[in-house]
């Protein structure tokens, strides 16, 4: 084939772009090695080349991930469309701000920003790490390695054999696809971007990814010091060094999972904040299982205990994510999954990502695990960390039964290849099934937070009258906590009696927590970020239950249907909303008042009043839901819901649906070409009726037809725009029609307005639409021709005017009465500089007797007179200036009657234009919802206390 | 033995206790027939029959959608759901139903829809008509 010369790319962005790729991978593997030997050589005089090479080698690998950044940003804000990266997620009119959005929208950039941060990390331990520097930053090299190799985009071997390592953010459309359109030389002014999915045009998304990627990239420290602690055989030295970083890791990555719950409750319509979705339980197990190893990681700097179960957790943590990295990327959970990734066909590279860790871990760990010192003495039943081990062990297990279920679509793979006639498991309910395990995992670990707090270090001092006080205490915070039980429980719709347990326990990890902290926080500071946190695990707990069990629709008459015998799972969630319509539902009014269309966001405004007893509106709040259409306006791309937060309770509001008609422009064409248009002439002074025929059940079932007879009167004809939607330009002629409809049936009365615009040669129509009785009027075109007679149909007659001066011309009598400045006229647009007067011209028709003002216009823009002519089709007068004479103030004006007309509107009328103007909602209450939010951030601002506790060395 | 070995050993045994007891949540997917049997809950999985009426009008009732599935057996029922009708629903390739079967008519509780997500088609977007189609 002949080689195309192609025009109009920018290739020098991608070559420097893959230059640095190249650059970080090469760098990535010099600093690995480097710190190997650095830590291998370490106490020679060797040692400290090494680490300079090692510290060099990261400074390079760093600029060259800052470089791969900052072009790939380079090429998405320029639209470089010919790259296939900025093709797919980029587009023209993507507002500026989601350039960060659509960065990291797909595979390539988030393993950009997972890169960008492990260079952050990296330095930050080259400057604090000290003598563990080598050793960490060894295996942190070894991991940007593996990482980097994900977006290299390298083929090793020929041809179709050739192994694919890697995509590369920088590879060219016309490389990556084939298309006829590549065989045009300049196919790079053809193509356009797709645009990121218009779900991800939503600020959580510039927010959300960066902080969980942080996370990930945190988990990655406390591995790299267990594999230093492992290699260099300083199994308690690390122990110190590593809990603040595992405490930093554990307060990032728990936001960044909470921030995708905010999201999903917030943006999304699911109506919760976790699905238990398989890709929200593999974010959330390294976190609990990265939990156990921070307790574990206490009991051994305190009690010497659990050192190997430390180094275990620490590992699986990070293997976890790397884990968790395979679900979402590698396309296995297919359908699954809503976060699913595109497929890159790298399934085998991610493989091989969790095999190096995996073994690397493993050999690490049962080539020294001789070495790790193991206390042989057993803990006491009275210690703390014996409690705390076990409350790790929960962790591990809830950690285990998540990854087991979450699983299944790996398992249904494996038993494929073996069995190709396997049917796949799946869970039947996936909400259901999760819930009654980890209900269980919560009672534990809150019930083991609780009393642990009390025990001491080695049980020191367990007397029998210390553990009468211990005994005492628990009593009295057991009877305390069940009391406060029975107290939620008249607020909380507790069904079943798991449900009343882990209320139990939640309140009583915060009963106890809370004493902690009171009695104890004052001498030892480092209880504080523990009862903080463990208090928060209780509130947590409360909320999700009061949220979980509490929740119910309001936009339905939940109590009126219950007693007709449905099951809870069978009663109407949504309600349709015509507009300016109230409908009373659960207590509350709720109309839906209007909706605007700000770029391809449409907000609906929806008002709720709550009535009292006797009808009265004791409050009113509105929400505004939104309808996302997608980047082309063509077609519904998403429902976003609305919000009403109050202290105790949230009311959640979305649009399950609206018409098909304003959904899919295309179900709106197709219609609008099936209306048909009867032609009606309406008189200027005489009402006309109008039949129309409604299908309605009759009493027997059967479908009946109706006429209904409207009745339709012309108010005024006007040549003044009376559309909002209406653009004005210059030399536009406008005339616009008010009519009165009188239905038959309704109590009120409509106005229409429709109008026609004349710009040019081409006739625009603007129909107007009542929908309470599904009519669409338009004016017919032919009242152009009514209105505005050609002007070769005019017999113009010039006159001269003095002021106040009369003169009859035919049969009409004009009297010239002022000028004045700074006129008005429809089809004038004043510009700066024009020098414009009006004049006021009243014109009597002597045959029919009516009487109007005109005014035309003389202008003189840029040193040139023109005119504009005034006419009205009552008196049937055409009046325009020709001359004026500012010496001797008279005008010469250009006067002519417009043959007489038949006064008539045509008109054309549809009466099966169905109404679109309704909404289907759903609305749900979550009570108690602030609880769970206030429990998780209370947890987080105590891992982050403790972070700086231990820093401190407190 | 230390009592933290035996406190795992106990949760070991719970974890497998629980991967038995968890298998009844574990299925495979249900046809027709099955449902008709067994008259239970269960999850069907199949094609949305696209030559056969689609019922869904939200004036006259927002909460009831109904069309007709043909299962992994060729089966066909028509299948009532009492919520509204979900987005993109033409477009679904494979959905899978949980409820049960009443006088030959599914009632599902809980509906799950795999659309080919349109955003992931392999397509070049062109700038106007003039030019070119768009091409696959």
């Amino acid at each position: 084939m002949e080689e195309i010369q192609y025009i109009g790319e920018h290739l020098l962005p991608g070559q420097i772009g893959k230059a640095c790729v190249m650059l970080s991978f090469a760098a990535a593997v010099l600093a690995a090695v480097a710190y190997y030997f650095a830590t291998e050589k370490r106490e020679t005089p060797e040692a400290d080349g090494w680490l300079k090479i090692g510290r060099t080698a990261w400074t390079a690998h760093g600029i060259g991930m800052f470089g791969v950044v900052s072009v790939l940003f380079y090429i998405m804000i320029n639209h470089y469309f010919e790259y296939r990266y900025v093709q797919s997620q980029v587009s023209a009119d993507l507002p500026f701000q989601y350039i960060f959005s659509a960065f990291w929208g797909d595979q390539e950039g988030s393993f950009l920003l997972w890169l960008f941060w492990h260079v952050v990390l990296g330095f930050v331990l080259i400057f604090t790490a000290k003598k563990w520097e080598a050793p960490v930053m060894a295996s942190l090299s070894l991991i940007q390695i593996v990482i980097v190799s994900m977006i290299l985009g390298v083929y090793v071997g020929f041809g179709a054999d050739a192994l694919k390592f890697g995509s590369n953010p920088f590879d060219l459309l016309r490389d990556t696809m084939e298309a006829p359109i590549f065989a045009q030389a300049d196919y790079v002014t053809l193509i356009k971007g797709r645009g990121l999915n218009p779900l991800l045009q939503n600020y959580w998304m510039t927010i959300h990814p960066p902080t969980l990627f942080l996370g990930f990239a945190s988990t990655s420290i406390p591995f790299c010091y267990a594999m230093a602690g492992l290699w260099t055989r300083e199994h308690q030295a690390w122990l110190k060094p590593v809990l603040p970083w595992a405490l930093f890791s554990g307060a990032i990555l728990g936001t960044g999972i909470l921030m995708g719950a905010a999201w999903a409750y917030e943006a999304l319509t699911f109506g919760g904040y976790w699905a238990w979705d398989p890709v929200e339980n593999m974010s959330l197990v390294p976190w609990i299982i990265l939990v156990a190893g921070i307790h574990t990681n206490l009991i051994a700097r305190s009690a010497g205990y659990s050192i190997k179960a430390t180094y275990l957790f620490y590992a699986f943590t990070f293997i976890m994510i790397v884990y968790s990295t395979f679900l979402t990327r590698s396309g296995v959970l297919g359908d699954t999954s809503v976060h699913a990734f595109t497929e890159m066909g790298l399934e085998n590279q991610l493989v091989a990502f969790i095999g190096i860790f995996f073994l690397q871990t493993m050999w690490l760990y049962f080539s020294r695990m001789k070495g790790i010192p193991v206390k042989e003495k057993e803990e006491k039943a009275a210690s703390k960390e014996f409690w705390m081990f076990i409350g790790s062990l929960v962790l591990l297990f809830s950690a285990v039964m998540i990854t087991a279920s979450t699983s299944l679509p790996v398992y249904n793979k494996i038993r494929e290849v073996f069995d190709p006639l396997f049917e796949g498991r799946t869970i039947a309910d996936a909400v259901d099934h999760f819930n009654k395990y980890q209900l269980w995992i919560g009672v534990f670990v809150a019930l083991l937070s609780g009393t642990t707090q009390f025990l001491r270090w080695g049980g020191k001092n367990w007397d029998d009258k210390r553990r009468k006080k211990f005994m005492v205490r628990m009593g009295a915070a057991f009877i305390v906590s069940a009391a406060l039980t029975g107290l939620l429980c008249l607020w909380i719709n507790a069904t079943a009696w798991q449900y009343i347990v882990l209320l139990f326990s939640g309140v009583f990890a915060i009963v106890t927590n809370a004493d902690y902290a009171i009695f104890y926080a004052r001498t030892n500071l480092k209880a504080t970020a523990s009862a903080l946190s463990h208090v928060g695990f209780g509130v947590l707990l409360i909320g999700i239950m009061a949220s979980g069990l509490n929740k119910r629709h309001i936009s339905t008459n939940p109590f009126a249907q219950r007693d007709m015998g449905l099951s809870s799972e069978m009663l109407d969630k949504n309600v349709l909303l015509y507009k300016n319509f109230p409908m009373y539902m659960s207590g509350y009014r709720v109309t839906y008042t209007g909706d605007t269309l700000v770029g391809n966001d449409r907000r609906y405004d929806i008002t709720y009043e709550k009535l009292d007893s006797v009808g009265r509106v004791t409050e009113e709040f509105a929400v505004r839901p939104t309808i996302l259409y997608d980047n082309a306006l063509t077609k519904v791309a998403a429902y976003n819901p609305s919000t009403k937060h109050y202290l105790h309770k949230d009311i959640f509001t979305h649009i399950a649906t609206i018409a098909e008609r304003e959904a899919d422009m295309e179900v709106r064409k197709e219609f609008e070409d099936t209306l048909t248009h009867y032609r009606y002439d309406l008189p200027y002074d005489t009402p006309l009726s109008v039949i129309d025929t409604t299908r309605k059940k009759g009493p027997d079932g059967t479908p009946e037809t109706y006429y209904l007879k409207h009745e339709i009167e012309l108010i005024e004809i006007t040549e003044s725009p009376n559309r909002p939607d209406y653009e004005p330009e210059e030399g536009d002629r406008i005339i616009g029609a008010k009519l009165k409809i009188t239905p038959q049936i309704a109590d009120t009365v409509f106005y229409a307005n429709p109008m026609l615009v004349l710009r040019g040669a081409r006739v625009y129509t603007y129909p107007d639409q009542i929908d309470p009785i599904n009519m669409r009027l338009r004016l017919h075109p032919d009242l152009i021709d009514l209105t505005f007679p050609p002007e070769s149909a005019l017999n113009y007659e010039a006159k001269t005017f003095g002021i106040g001066e009369t003169q009859t011309i035919g049969n009409l009598r004009v009297t010239f009465q002022n000028v004045f400045s700074n006129p008005e006229h429809p089809s004038y647009v004043a510009q700066e500089g024009d020098l414009a007067v009006g004049g006021n011209i009243k014109v009597e028709n002597l045959s029919n007797g009516v009487t109007e003002i005109l005014q035309p216009l003389y202008i003189i823009r840029e040193g040139r007179p023109f005119v504009v002519k005034d006419s009205d089709n009552r008196t049937g007068a055409h009046v325009l200036f020709e001359s004026i004479n500012p010496a001797t103030e008279s005008f010469a004006l250009r006067v002519a009657e417009a043959p007489a007309t038949q006064n008539i509107v045509p008109l054309e009328i549809s009466t099966k234009s169905y109404r679109t103007d309704y909404i289907v909602l759903e609305t749900i209450v979550f009570p108690g919802i602030n609880l769970v939010w206030l429990g998780s951030i209370m947890m987080m601002v105590g891992l982050t206390v403790g972070v700086f506790q231990r820093k401190r060395g407190i | 033995m230390k009592k933290s070995h035996i406190i795992a050993i106990v949760m070991i045994v719970a974890a497998i206790g629980i991967f038995i007891s968890s298998g009844s949540d574990m299925t495979t997917f249900s046809t027709f027939k099955e449902a008709t049997a067994t008259q239970k809950v269960v999850k069907v999985s199949g094609d949305l029959v696209k030559n056969k009426e689609m019922y869904y009008d939200e004036q006259e009732n927002p909460n009831l959608f109904t069309f007709y599935l043909k299962d992994s057996e060729g089966q066909e029922r028509k299948v009532i759901l009492n919520n509204a009708k979900p987005q993109d629903f033409e477009k679904s390739e494979n959905i899978v139903v949980t409820g049960k079967m009443q006088n030959d008519e599914f009632v599902a509780t809980d509906m799950l829809m795999k659309c080919p997500s349109k955003y992931k088609d392999e397509e070049i977007y062109v700038k106007s008509k003039e030019t070119a189609s768009i091409m696959n």
